[in-house]
């Protein structure tokens, strides 16, 4: 049985004592001061929590953080300052993708996430890949088109 | 903090934790997280033991068996059963439709046949091929029909002390095969209605004609009478039995919610397959 989680976060070994079920956005936000990560419905239908766990785009506020134990988490702070991060950053930049922001960390983790697996995504595929994300502004148009230019301008970045 | 909660590293454990306990598993949490959220900065409470089952590694994988069956392990989620090229083409389709991508890589089969919503995804294709599931407790296992382990809305065989822990489809090759998903939007939408359909035609003889409604009524539906009008008939019957079909399977389900609505368009849905059954150069998949 395991009395704590251990996981990495951005890297990090972090050790959590306490209960299970603690939702891990708390304990990313809360915990850590990682609040790149934002809640917006708060059941898993906004995709504004979206972090990358073991690769996988997962929504932080419906995992208990038991869950997460064993596993590499990597929020936005993570990818920030990488290469990868930086490309995203400045393709949504330059594509006009950013109105209020609330969604555009989740967007950028599922951005991510998808150019990880997919080098030479197709509108749809980007579509698809940024469907369980809600953005209440732009009408995702912008969106799309940024992380298509993101795939463009990464090239062997994404390879 | 009112109850205990369990992360198990083991199956013997978990399963001694849920004799002793009768902790509730926590496979994907999409379910459970949100039916008891209680806001930001509080962890969610179920008023019961939770035993966080997540990664156990003897609950996952996916293997085509050498007795007919494709098993799937009950922690394996919609993202890798879509992907997998052994997963029968229904419960794939299904799999592909579920929620959005990170709820694909976070819920499990396990979890979804375990919540027994009548409007869940995977039950509903897998109840059409006849798979069975597989739960265990400490020293014994048990294998039922998935269509009988769920006994209706939120409602299934398992013991207290018992977890899912595999799902068995058996393989089949069917000529004609159906899949219809309807929801509000493509992604993150509850299940309006959704059917399953297939059928094994050969030299104009209907050898086996199935279909699975989901969300027309308290579980998934089968209708054993509607299907026999249609078994071991010719194709060219079928526009003399359509109406007794469609009627046969019109008083099978009984949908809650916009009846008349969920009738309507199962029988349209029904129809569609059945016409293009007739259609000699339609076959594989029907769109």
């Amino acid at each position: 049985m395991r009395d704590k989680v251990v996981f990495h976060v951005n890297g990090e070994r972090v050790e959590f004592i306490g209960n299970p079920m603690t939702r891990l956005i708390d304990v990313l936000r809360d915990d850590l001061g990682l609040t790149g990560v934002k809640e917006g419905c708060g059941e898993g239908e906004c995709g504004a929590c979206s972090v990358i766990k073991d690769g996988k785009l997962v929504t932080s506020c419906i995992m208990p953080v038991g869950s997460a134990d064993g596993s590499e988490i990597l929020t936005i702070e993570g990818i920030r300052d990488t290469p990868k991060g930086i490309c995203i950053t400045e393709a949504f930049r330059d594509g006009g993708a950013v109105q209020c922001g609330f969604c555009i960390p989740g967007m950028v983790m599922a951005a991510y996430a998808l150019l990880e697996e997919n080098h030479h995504p197709t509108e749809e595929d980007i579509r698809m890949a940024i469907s369980g994300n809600i953005c209440r502004c732009t009408g995702y148009d912008l969106i799309v088109k940024s992380v298509q230019l993101a795939a463009e301008r990464g090239g062997r970045l994404w390879q | 903090m009112a109850v205990r909660n369990y992360i198990p590293e083991t199956l013997e454990e978990a399963l001694e934790l849920r004799r002793d306990e009768h902790a509730i598993p926590l496979a994907g949490g999409t379910d459970i997280m949100v039916q008891h959220r209680e806001g930001i900065g509080i962890a969610p409470d179920v008023g019961k033991p939770v035993m966080i089952i997540s990664n156990l590694a003897e609950l996952k994988g996916i293997r085509r068996r050498d007795d007919g069956f494709v098993e799937i392990r009950a922690l394996e989620t919609p993202a890798s059963i879509a992907s997998s090229d052994i997963v029968p083409w229904h419960v794939r389709q299904a799999a592909a439709r579920m929620g959005a991508i990170a709820l694909r890589n976070m819920a499990t089969i396990g979890g979804n046949i375990g919540n027994a919503s009548p409007k869940g995804d995977l039950p509903q294709p897998l109840i059409l091929l006849d798979a069975e599931v597989v739960v265990a407790s400490v020293g014994s296992e048990r294998r039922m029909l998935l269509d009988e382990f769920i006994l209706g809305s939120k409602k299934t065989a398992l013991r207290d002390d018992e977890i899912i822990t595999s799902v068995l489809i058996p393989e089949k090759e069917f000529t004609h095969l159906f899949y219809r998903k309807i929801g509000t939007r493509r992604a993150n939408a509850i299940s309006k209605l959704s059917l399953s359909a297939a059928a094994v035609i050969r030299d104009g003889i209907i050898e086996d004609f199935r279909a699975s409604s989901g969300a027309a009524g308290p579980k998934v539906i089968r209708s054993r009478e509607a299907e026999s009008l249609l078994t071991k008939r010719q194709v060219s019957e079928i526009p003399d039995i359509a109406d007794d079909f469609i009627a046969a399977w019109d008083r099978a389900i009984s949908p809650h919610a916009m009846p008349r609505y969920r009738r309507n368009t199962t029988s349209r849905m029904l129809l569609h397959f059945l016409e293009a059954l007739q259609d000699e150069t339609l076959t594989g998949i029907i769109g």
